[in-house]
């Protein structure tokens, strides 16, 4: 189809008198809010809510700036006393912008970047209108969130690298960084108007996974006595908004070039085709249920590739028997087959798909990535703070994230339970089975995410052996979350950010989240405290032996009383 | 406060292109534009195609009916010929241009329903009525939609909003959406679904009228009385791709479900 843009052309004019795109949309603008009850009030209090929010996050960011400020005072003692940083902090900053930016880049193209919603792509689009119309208000508002993405990161982060903070300086990166988001997000707008760049998406993933792998590999040299720099990041264009707020202001350029990329995109809207709008649509939506039921699992897929590789369906369960199931000799009891044919489904399942194992090696980089990148963890040696604080808090949303990465045949069980019936097991024997493989996932997580702490002098090797206690106990925080019970819809609503909620589903959102957070108790508080007493491995032990009972453990069914 | 559609501008549309709304009972013109041409055309997701390459014509006053059991990729090709998806392959053209939902040429010609239920939550029936009928520059509004709420059986629901509205009545507000339009072309993709028997009688007759005054039908159905009472031409799409006769293709449905029709 080259010449449908030739085409559009063609038919660019609007019939004469036929009603605007502008006229249609106030219409249904004007309609909707006549049956809006409520009236001023809510609107007021609608005001109210927002305008608090964005008190709320000025605070925050505000608190963070102070944090990574004394962050930076101890580093300097730290540093003084434990000898050099592993990574310069400005290194370290232009290796975060370039990871947040891959990730902003891939989410724009995962979203569109511009999508309408689908009521207005059904009963908007087909009119013959100029497109341009229905379209350019969700390119302007979605224009705003990567803008104030940027904002909020690298605000407190010129104000925190610096010795001593000129908000001016601050403010011109904070331009500079929102400048970036916008050139990324008129390279997805490019590629959604014009069907090309779809390497870009692939591209842009791989840049987000390789970033934390770099400081790592970086930081563990460092640590081993070479000398590795990372300054080069910051010649790259993410990398700019750190030499403005060091006093470089030829880096603005990128002001001018997003303006113009941005009239780029704004001057082809009416390009974008209804397919693609409708792609963005329907991942949108996807997103927005995967944060109302806080489902990280979902979230990433949301945002993930849009079909799973078909590269590794040569990976195929009979490959995990000798000699194969339906030929030559079978070994065994049924029952035992059985186990074997169900572990063996988990690994294939697992082995499919390579983008959540690397999701969940990533993730067990992190924390040490963090330990590199805050040289107050890395020097301190195990110096309690507000650092490893902040250490402890991603181990446990990273372990959560790997925890979600490794349940995802699990919750194809769960949703299909017909397939685990059709085994000649019992249901917990089933249950049991399906935690062997999470488990022994989290095992490994958990031995890859500690030795390279320890590697870093953030951790010990005690601890390591201590976190490897916790894997049992996460993986059966895998099968809880997996096999949680159906949210109870019926109970009466809580507010929440995200809308009212039902109070039982809302409980229901924490089933498997809460053995996470009790199974990695006693690793978190020997981490903050910098020690491991011997009781700490038998409180550990107790800890995962209960987690995996109660983890795997089949929940009483309710009777019907309708008979 | 109430807000009516008919406080919209409305305005004649000037589609010197675009034929008159057929009326029913009117006789094809005797030469017959070709309106839909699937060549070599080839359907699928990505590079992947979903069923065998087809070829087909339709004319102004044709009814062709894809037919064919579940999953063997009629609504693909469907959507392929209207450019929600791109061939795979081959090549679609309306009215002789390549297929393109861009071009307003395409949008003032082209009437399609697919199953989606996707409706502005705050508007009425009448109110979304209104906006496809004046944005394709209808003059009597009102009128238009006093008729097809009164064909499509929603005169008591005209003030509702979609939240209210049954599954059935849902799909006939959809059905009805396509009906205040100009349109040379009808896409459906089965139009039976979720309908009662009489108002799938009632639609037949009319789909009937229409095509037989000059408009261009395409459509998949598992209804053999669909096919039997609508088509001209038929198009199976299963194992294999072939051309059938109405009478044929209403046979080939009961086989395939013996519950049809």
């Amino acid at each position: 189809m080259r010449d449908r843009a030739a085409m559009n052309r063609n038919s660019g004019a609007e019939p004469d008198g036929a009603l605007s795109a502008r006229d249609i949309r106030r219409y249904t603008f004007k309609a909707s809010l006549a049956r809006t009850e409520g009236g001023l009030m809510d609107i007021v209090s609608e005001v109210y809510t927002y305008v608090l929010g964005a008190l709320v996050l000025i605070a925050m960011s505000g608190a963070l700036v102070a944090g990574l400020r004394a962050q930076l005072g101890i580093a300097a003692i730290a540093a003084a006393q434990a000898g050099p940083a592993l990574l310069a902090p400005e290194s370290a900053a232009a290796a975060l912008l370039l990871a947040l930016a891959a990730v902003l880049l891939s989410t724009e193209l995962a979203l569109g970047p511009v999508s309408m919603t689908l009521p207005q792509m059904s009963w908007w689009l087909p009119l013959p209108v100029r497109r341009h119309g229905f379209i350019a208000p969700g390119f302007y508002r979605s224009l705003l969130w990567p803008a104030a993405a940027a904002a909020a990161v690298m605000l407190p982060l010129s104000l925190g690298l610096g010795g001593s903070p000129d908000p001016g300086r601050a403010a011109l990166a904070t331009v500079c960084a929102v400048s970036v988001s916008m050139l990324l997000y008129s390279l997805a707008g490019w590629a959604q108007a014009t069907g090309r760049g779809g390497w870009l998406r692939p591209a842009a993933s791989l840049v987000a996974a390789a970033a934390p792998l770099l400081v790592m590999g970086a930081a563990l040299y460092n640590s081993a006595g070479g000398a590795a720099d990372l300054g080069w990041l910051l010649w790259l264009p993410t990398g700019w908004p750190l030499l403005v707020a060091e006093g470089n202001l030829w880096p603005l350029l990128l002001v001018a070039a997003a303006g113009a990329a941005l009239a780029w995109v704004h001057a082809r809207l009416e390009q974008i085709s209804t397919a693609s709008l409708r792609a963005g649509a329907m991942v949108a939506g996807h997103v927005g249920g995967s944060i109302l039921t806080m489902d990280t699992g979902e979230l990433a897929r949301a945002l993930g590739p849009a079909r799973e590789s078909k590269g590794s369906r040569w990976i195929t369960v009979p490959m995990f028997f000798r000699h194969g199931p339906a030929g030559g000799s079978v070994r065994g009891s049924l029952a035992a087959r059985a186990r074997r044919t169900l572990l063996a489904t988990h690994a294939v399942l697992a082995l499919r798909q390579p983008g959540r194992l690397l999701r969940a090696l990533v993730l067990a980089t992190l924390p040490g990535t963090l330990a590199a990148t805050l040289p107050a963890v890395a020097g301190a040696s195990g110096e309690p703070g507000a650092a490893t604080a902040v250490l402890a808090t991603a181990l446990l949303f990273c372990a959560h994230a790997a925890v979600v990465s490794f349940g995802s045949t699990a919750r194809f069980a769960a949703g299909n339970p017909s397939v685990d019936a059709l085994l000649p097991l019992s249901e917990r024997s089933v249950r049991r089975i399906h935690w062997l493989v999470p488990a022994a996932g989290m095992v490994l997580w958990m031995g890859i995410a500690f030795t390279l702490l320890d590697l870093l002098d953030t951790g010990s090797p005690a601890l390591t052996l201590l976190a490897l206690l916790a894997g049992p106990g996460l993986g059966a925080a895998t099968v809880r979350a997996a096999f949680r019970p159906a949210p109870d819809w019926t109970m009466p609503a809580v507010a929440t950010a995200a809308g009212p909620v039902p109070v039982g589903a809302a409980r229901s959102f924490f089933v498997g989240p809460d053995l996470t957070v009790i199974t990695l108790l006693p690793v978190l508080l020997c981490l903050l405290s910098g020690g491991v007493p011997w009781q700490a491995y038998l409180i550990q032990l107790g800890l995962s032996l209960l987690a995996v009972l109660w983890g795997t453990r089949l929940r009483r069914r309710v009777r019907s009383t309708a008979q | 406060m109430n807000v009516e559609p008919k406080r919209l501008d409305f305005c004649p549309m000037d589609t010197p292109n675009s034929p008159a709304p057929a009326e029913p009972g009117h006789s094809p013109t005797p030469a017959t534009p070709i309106v839909v041409e699937a060549h070599q055309l080839s359907s699928g997701y990505g590079r992947s195609p979903v069923c065998g390459i087809v070829d087909f014509t339709l004319s102004g006053g044709g009814a062709l009916a894809l037919v064919g059991p579940n999953g063997a990729g009629k609504s693909t090709v469907l959507k392929t010929v209207v450019g929600q998806l791109e061939p795979v392959s081959g090549s679609a053209r309306i009215h002789g241009q390549e297929v393109d939902d861009r071009s307003l040429a395409f949008r003032r010609e082209v009437a399609q329903v697919f199953d989606e239920d996707a409706f502005f939550p705050s508007l009425t029936v009448a109110e979304h009525l209104a906006i496809v009928a004046a944005g394709h520059g209808a003059t009597e509004v009102e009128e238009l939609i006093d008729t097809e709420c009164e064909f499509f059986g929603l005169s008591a629901e005209r003030s509702s909003l979609p939240h209210n509205l049954s599954s059935g009545q849902r799909r006939r507000l959809l059905l009805a959406a396509a009906f205040v339009r100009p349109r040379s072309l009808l896409v459906l993709d089965e139009p039976e679904q979720r309908l009662d028997t009489a108002m799938r009688s009632r639609l037949a007759t009319r789909l009937r009228g229409e095509v037989a005054g000059g408009l261009a039908l395409l459509l998949v159905t598992h209804d053999p009385a669909f096919v039997r009472t609508i088509a001209t031409s038929a198009l199976f799409i299963g194992d294999d791709i072939r051309h059938l006769t109405p009478a044929a293709a209403a046979a080939a449905i009961s086989e395939t479900n013996p519950h049809a029709g």
